[in-house]
């Protein structure tokens, strides 16, 4: 792979991480009671778990998108 | 005397009662959640409605999705060597056929893709999806996504395209979502939609029209398919949410006519073996008073 060009992905960021970060940003700049409305758009929540060989790992939480997609 | 129905394993009148009873506070349940079903399914429906129109693009990069319609009609054969199958069902259950439609659909495709001497893995999205499919093909599964906090928002799509990718999406040929379309209160169709990374360079390149700032296309090649990914997933995720509302509301109609019904019936039988317990006391007194005067 090319050295990456743009400072986030330098970062170690991935595109849909930057592009969620720039909408909370824009979330952040509105004004009450617009805001804390716009701010419930972000909340998530679900367990994932790994699959091995047709058994079902541990469960974990995921409700951050940094925690999404960590093997357990 | 009313001992004589239960040795003879009649229902008493007494337990006809009981039934006729548990079957109205059912009747009320179901009828209760169809209304909750009906107030959330308009919530679902206009979530499904803003979703449309930022989705639109991906019809024209990777194809529109494909009816599941007939599953006897549908072959696979534009699916490359390696897929990834990520089927969208519900956490929760008492929604009608929704999950039960998926499961079969992903089974068969499974049937047909390995027939054609193709690989495919799956993700799972939804408990009630894992549950049918873990009973089926268990050594396919890579990952599951369940127990989603509704609604689902973009975050929550980008957080599975995450999953999609520490489950290895970036080294499948495609990924192919399958979920339920909502049309309208009553009817929803099963769609499959594939997505594929484009080609960067050499035949088929893609967006060869297009020039890149900076000049990295690879790059924001990758990138834009990781949003793809995402848009997708967010769309198909709201679809099927509100199929789950609409079938749920349909099953919980069908569940409380039904109960209905049965409270008909039950209470004709409650009828007659009441009145044939006042005859037999009647007889009764009849036969020991003329017992006495003879």
């Amino acid at each position: 792979m090319s050295t990456p060009t743009t400072f986030w992905r330098i970062a170690g960021m991935s595109y849909t991480q930057y592009v969620t970060r720039a909408a909370t940003a824009v979330r952040n700049g509105l004004k009450e009671p617009a805001k804390t409305k716009a701010l419930q758009h972000e909340t998530f929540s679900y367990n994932a778990a790994s699959w091995e060989a047709g058994k079902i790992g541990p469960k974990k939480q995921v409700n951050k998108l940094t925690n999404a997609g960590i093997s357990v | 005397m009313a001992q004589a129905g239960a040795a003879r394993g009649m229902a008493t009148e007494k337990q006809i009662f009981n039934q006729i009873q548990s079957t109205k506070n059912i009747k009320k349940i179901t009828s209760s959640m169809k209304m909750v079903s009906a107030a959330k399914l308009k919530g679902d429906e206009t979530r499904l409605e803003l979703a449309k129109p930022f989705n639109e693009w991906t019809n024209a990069l990777c194809g529109k999705p494909v009816h599941l319609d007939d599953l006897e009609n549908i072959t696979y054969e534009e699916l490359p060597q390696k897929t990834l199958i990520v089927p969208i069902t519900s956490d929760k259950g008492l929604c009608g056929g929704v999950n039960s439609f998926i499961s079969r659909s992903v089974r068969d495709a499974i049937g047909k893709i390995n027939a054609q001497g193709k690989e495919c893995d799956v993700v799972i999205i939804g408990d009630k999806g894992r549950s049918q499919m873990s009973r089926s093909f268990p050594e396919k599964i890579l990952r599951t996504a369940t127990d989603i906090q509704a609604p689902g928002n973009f975050n929550l799509a980008a957080a599975l395209s995450a999953e999609l990718t520490a489950a290895g999406a970036m080294n499948y040929d495609a990924v192919m979502i399958v979920y339920n379309s909502y049309v309208n209160a009553a009817v929803y169709h099963q769609y499959y939609k594939v997505i594929k990374p484009m080609a960067v360079e050499g035949e088929g390149e893609s967006m060869v029209e297009y020039e890149f700032e900076p000049d990295v296309k690879s790059e924001i090649m990758g990138d834009l398919y990781e949003y793809m990914l995402t848009s997708q997933i967010y769309y198909c995720f709201m679809d099927g949410a509100a199929a789950e509302q609409s079938s749920r509301m349909t099953a919980m109609e069908n569940a409380s006519k039904n109960a209905g019904e049965m409270i008909d019936t039950l209470t004709l039988q409650y009828n007659r073996a009441r009145q044939a317990r006042i005859t037999t006391e009647l007889i009764e007194i009849i036969s020991g008073a003329s017992a006495l005067e003879g």
